[in-house]
């Protein structure tokens, strides 16, 4: 038993390490993912779009004619066949891309309920970093949306399978755009943690607002305006659509860049917040 | 070897926008003290502790934790926090919910620690509870359970027994005092009813609009707060009017006896007023409490 200390008593303080505090906080961060339904739920949502989309290439109109396909190859749902940052109708936009607007939904959920449910205050009181903080967010939620582009890969093949669409394709390029799109999960969580972080007061407006930025409208309409330029390869959204069926081991580099950059960016700026402003 | 308090706060303020919740605070805790902090809603009693611990950002003014800045992250592991109510996932059982915790703290031997910290709240057997089906007194005693994983050295607890029963009072009350006695803790407690603080609480800290209105130990209370003399006389107006002449402060309360502070033995006010032909009907010798002392150092009615 402990003597009740006096203000003369020697304390000695050790705190844990930065691998020991953020491997204990990815711990409860997948912990709570993989005990929370909403994970699961979102894994379905993402498997059931391509299935939805590639169904439809086979439907009938009103008089029993065959519709305009949507798509006439499976691989079309994963990924445009050229790069179009601009809007040239939706079979061209409607891919993978979409995970990353499902995925910023469930990241604003998953993080809204951090305050929601108080878990922050008792997290930011003990020795965790901000930084911790929104490291430990962006891997878990990363890996929540790669697992996303995984069933909504899944979806497609069922789908296609199923409905007996064209699955022809250059086996090296689909990786290339597969992977591509799924290192870009990094960065679009630490988007969406960023943006989670400045609307931590407003779960609705968080919510919008990662759905806002996960449809990449703001790139399109540059897009639109200084037209198909690779440029925009420096943006989320564009090295997003970089990532199409004629990809190659530049396009997972240039991902790879896009993706980490953006992801050191909004660590950083995330981080500084925390630190400027009331936590909770 | 140098004195140091567990927490030293100097001239701190905050600001929420033009509204100033904290101005000029000033207060010592003493290692291995039960801090009481008291003081009216909105009076900044959970604007001072959230600064405490770091969830919000002190406008000016200096926090220091064990004689180290508030924000390092050495001292932060070594404080345990109950802020209003715990922060636990409402579908997870009180078990994972203090495993998570643990996990976030980085806590070797989790499961240990586990249990021991729930023995200590009178939890052990509600560990596979889920936490939304738990009463307020058990999650209360949660939020002091998880607030013990990691072995702190500073427990801030905003609030903890709003809303509970009188067993749930008892079991906290017995819980703050064993914690200080067996974990070599020090205690900030904030809350309303003095009653219950004024059982286990060292030291005290009153504040009145953001600002320290008095510091003082158990035992400064204790002398503060004198004896007085209350009686019931048959003819209460004249009976008051009588002793109002000859002591300097007599009072009525509010269950009808006529409290004399300066006099010195129940004896004289008997003899004083029998041979003034008054005849008291009730006398006893009482002593003011915690609650009483602050009403009236908030009516500004000092120096009893």
């Amino acid at each position: 038993m402990k003597t009740v200390i006096d203000n003369k008593t020697q304390l000695s303080f050790q705190s844990p390490t930065f691998s020991e505090r953020l491997k204990g906080m990815l711990g409860v961060d997948f912990y709570r993912l993989f005990h929370t339904p909403l994970y699961y739920i979102f894994l379905g949502i993402a498997a059931i779009i391509p299935a939805m989309l590639i169904a439809m290439t086979g439907m009938t109109g009103p008089n029993g004619e065959p519709s305009a396909p949507l798509f006439t190859n499976v691989w079309q749902a994963i990924a445009a066949a050229t790069p179009i940052y601009g809007f040239e109708g939706i079979e061209k936009y409607a891919n993978m891309n979409m995970v990353f607007i499902f995925g910023g939904i469930m990241v604003s959920i998953f993080i809204g309920h951090d305050y929601k449910s108080g878990y922050v205050k008792q997290l930011f009181t003990t020795h965790a970093k901000k930084q911790d903080y929104m490291i430990s967010k962006t891997i878990s939620c990363a890996f929540a949306m790669a697992c996303m582009c995984g069933t909504y890969l899944l979806g497609a093949i069922v789908a296609g399978a199923i409905t007996q669409t064209d699955f022809s394709v250059n086996f090296g390029n689909l990786v290339c755009a597969i992977v591509g799109k799924t290192v870009m999960s990094l960065g679009w969580a630490s988007l969406y943690t960023f943006l989670n972080i400045i609307f931590r007061k407003y779960f609705g407006v968080s919510i919008a607002s990662s759905f806002f930025f996960g449809t990449g409208i703001l790139i399109i309409g540059i897009g639109s305006l200084v037209g198909n330029t690779p440029i925009l390869n420096v943006f989320l959204y564009g090295a997003s659509v970089y990532a199409c069926l004629g990809s190659n081991i530049v396009t997972i580099v240039v991902c790879m860049l896009t993706s980490a950059a953006w992801t050191v960016i909004y660590n950083v700026l995330g981080t500084a917040i925390l630190y400027k402003s009331d936590v909770y | 070897m140098q004195a140091i308090n567990a927490i030293e706060i100097r001239n701190l303020s905050k600001n929420f926008g033009e509204k100033q919740a904290v101005v000029g605070l000033n207060m010592s805790v003493p290692m291995g003290a039960i801090y009481g902090f008291i003081g009216e809603n909105g009076s900044g009693k959970s604007t001072t502790e959230k600064m405490i611990c770091g969830l919000l950002r002190p406008s000016g003014g200096q926090i220091k934790l064990f004689g180290k800045d508030y924000t390092d992250a050495d001292v932060r592991a070594k404080i345990g926090v109950l802020i209003e109510s715990p922060g636990c996932f409402p579908n997870c059982t009180v078990w994972e919910n203090m495993m998570l915790q643990a996990a976030n703290l980085s806590v070797p031997n989790a499961e240990r620690e586990v249990v021991e910290a729930l023995k200590t709240v009178r939890m052990e057997g509600a560990a596979s509870n889920k936490y939304k089906n738990c009463s307020l007194g058990m999650k209360q005693r949660i939020g002091i359970a998880m607030a013990l994983l990691g072995n702190p050295n500073l427990l801030v607890l905003d609030e903890p027994i709003n809303g509970l029963d009188a067993d749930g009072m008892r079991i906290m009350r017995e819980v703050l005092t064993e914690i200080t006695k067996t974990r070599a803790c020090t205690v900030l407690v904030s809350s309303h009813i003095l009653g219950e603080l004024e059982k286990i609480a060292t030291h005290y800290g009153i504040i009145r609009g953001g600002r320290m209105l008095r510091e003082m130990t158990a035992a400064e209370l204790e002398a503060d707060c004198r004896t007085y003399i209350a009686l019931q006389a048959k003819e209460q107006q004249r009976a008051k009017a009588l002793l109002s002449c000859r002591y300097a402060r007599v009072e009525e309360d509010e269950k009808g006896y006529i409290r004399v502070y300066d006099a010195k033995k129940p004896e004289e006010l008997v003899t004083y007023l029998y041979e003034n032909g008054v005849l008291i009907s009730e006398i006893k010798t009482d002593k003011i409490g915690l609650e009483e002392y602050y009403i009236d150092l908030m009516n500004g009615k000092e120096g009893r």
